[in-house]
């Protein structure tokens, strides 16, 4: 039991780092970027690639987060030009049906191009025992980037002046824009770092298992889930839900079956948002 | 210092206000008074740069600032304070305030001047702005204005929502910030309470200036007794 719950924790935390790239793009300008999952397949088949080649480790793993961030920036700079011209509902319409296009062409390339495409980064070394339960070395190492991840994001955003920058464009546009700040480039920046959140995830995630080819469109939705509880717009939120999800997933995986859990990860997701409708730390 | 020239403005192509001139010199208080719906927070949104000019010009300090976007006009100067405030509710009242001054720390001095003027608001630093009274909520909006050490301060009826002694009390605040050499430029309905800060203003009606003057020339004509001063 509390060797799942770790597991579980594990994921969590990659899920937690997923949902903080969805919910800052969606926080800044109503778009939910459907795209994401396959944003991080694109990180890991590059890192693979490279590693295949025979480039070191650490490397191929700088490169992929670099390709995530260039993608991100690249869907910021042209598909969201025209979605951020518009405003409210037709705006977040636009940026579901420009991203979710994105997502089949880039998931469509990836799986031509790079049909068995899969990252595993096998870290080497004996389990190591924490609390009494054997963690291998890759959860240990997955874990130990993410909550590093984490705290420079808690950091970045609580005691930075451009992070507060960020928070006010996200609470909201026109007073950021009253006290001269450009909402345009936050949002290229903002955008830049969920795609590097995306690299880190796929070097993180293939830690503990492969990440193959075909895993965009599931992450895309762990993402949304994991927003959607954590309370969209709120990076401790997302964090928090990413741990939680991520603890009742491997609970069910274990006791009930693989098959069933993303029926089960909705429905813990449905009932938050029944008892706390804007999610776990939403405003 | 501010100069509007012959500006037009207004939503989908539909003019709102137009033919608007009007000026500011350094440490003036002007008023633009009018009745609701003659469109001074239209002209106040063309002026700040949330809403594009259809015709004419926005000048400040000789540097024409009319194709330029909102955020580069507050770095320009001209801090605006809009009626619904557009205030950072999750943030603490002091980061709001840090936030005035950005991309930079607001200086010490500049601080200790806007607690100067808002007692309340420093007893209050660490108080989610969302929770506070509609009043402090204004001391607070003007307040962020203010810490970026603005050329111009650009006010959209400061006493919208507040009971009428904490509109006084704003006014009087606002007879401080005068005298301490802040240019004002104040929308308001409430004529007397702006005539007696400014030293100039103009009585804007159907999206036209009708009238201009200093406030006891305002107060002399019949139309503004009339309509904005209730005697007969």
């Amino acid at each position: 039991m509390k060797a799942v719950v770790f597991d579980g924790v594990v994921l969590g935390l990659a899920f937690g780092l997923l949902g903080v790239g969805m919910t800052l793009v969606y926080g800044l300008g109503g778009v939910l970027n459907l795209a994401y999952g396959q944003i991080v397949v694109v990180g890991a088949i590059a890192i693979s690639l490279l590693m295949d080649d025979g480039a070191p480790t650490a490397l191929a793993a700088v490169v992929g987060v670099l390709a995530a961030t260039a993608l991100a920036v690249l869907l910021d700079l042209t598909l969201m030009r025209p979605v951020y011209r518009q405003e409210g509902e037709e705006r977040t319409l636009l940026g579901l049906l420009l991203t979710l296009g994105a997502a089949f062409v880039v998931a469509g390339l990836l799986n031509w191009r790079y049909p068995t495409g899969a990252l595993y980064i096998n870290v080497a070394g004996d389990p190591v025992s924490i609390l009494g339960v054997p963690m291998s070395r890759g959860s240990i190492w997955a874990s130990a980037i993410a909550l590093a991840v984490a705290a420079l994001l808690l950091l970045f955003f609580g005691a930075t002046t451009f992070g507060r920058g960020v928070r006010s464009v996200i609470q909201d546009e026109i007073g950021a824009q009253l006290v001269g700040i450009n909402p345009s480039s936050v949002r290229t920046v903002i955008f830049a770092m969920s795609g590097a959140l995306a690299g880190i995830v796929a070097i993180t995630h293939s830690m503990s298992g492969p990440l193959t080819v075909t895993a965009g469109f599931e992450l895309t939705v762990f993402a949304l889930i994991v927003t959607v509880v954590g309370g969209l717009g709120s990076v401790a939120g997302a964090f928090l839900a990413g741990v939680l999800l991520g603890v009742v997933n491997a609970l069910s995986v274990h006791y009930i079956g693989q098959y069933i859990t993303s029926v089960i990860l909705l429905g813990a997701a449905a009932l938050t948002l029944l008892v706390r409708p804007r999610g776990l730390l939403g405003r | 210092m501010l100069e509007v020239v012959g500006l037009a403005a207004g939503y989908l192509g539909e003019k709102v206000v137009e033919d608007i001139d009007l000026e500011v010199e350094t440490g003036e208080a002007v008023a633009i008074v009018g009745s609701n719906g003659a469109g001074k927070t239209t002209l106040f949104r063309a002026i700040a740069g949330l809403l594009p000019a259809l015709e004419g010009r926005v000048v400040l300090d000789g540097r024409d600032l009319t194709r330029r976007p909102a955020y580069r006009r507050a770095r320009a100067g001209i801090a605006y304070v809009p009626a619904e405030r557009h205030l950072f509710p999750a943030m603490t009242v002091k980061t709001n305030l840090l936030l005035g001054a950005y991309p930079r720390r607001p200086d010490r001095e500049t601080l200790e001047l806007v607690y100067e003027l808002f007692p309340r608001l420093k007893e209050r630093l660490r108080q989610q702005a969302g929770t506070l009274s509609g009043g402090e909520q204004q001391m607070l909006a003007v307040a962020r204005a203010l810490v970026a050490r603005p050329r111009l301060l650009l006010l959209d009826e400061p006493t919208t929502g507040l009971a009428p002694i904490v509109a006084q009390a704003a006014f009087e605040a606002l007879q401080d910030l005068k005298r301490k050499g802040v240019t004002l430029l104040i929308a308001e309905q409430q004529v007397p309470l702006a005539l007696s800060v400014a030293d100039r203003g103009y009585v804007l009606e159907n999206g036209r200036i009708r009238l201009q003057g200093t406030p006891a020339e305002l107060e002399r004509n019949p139309e503004v007794r009339r309509a904005y001063l209730g005697v007969a």
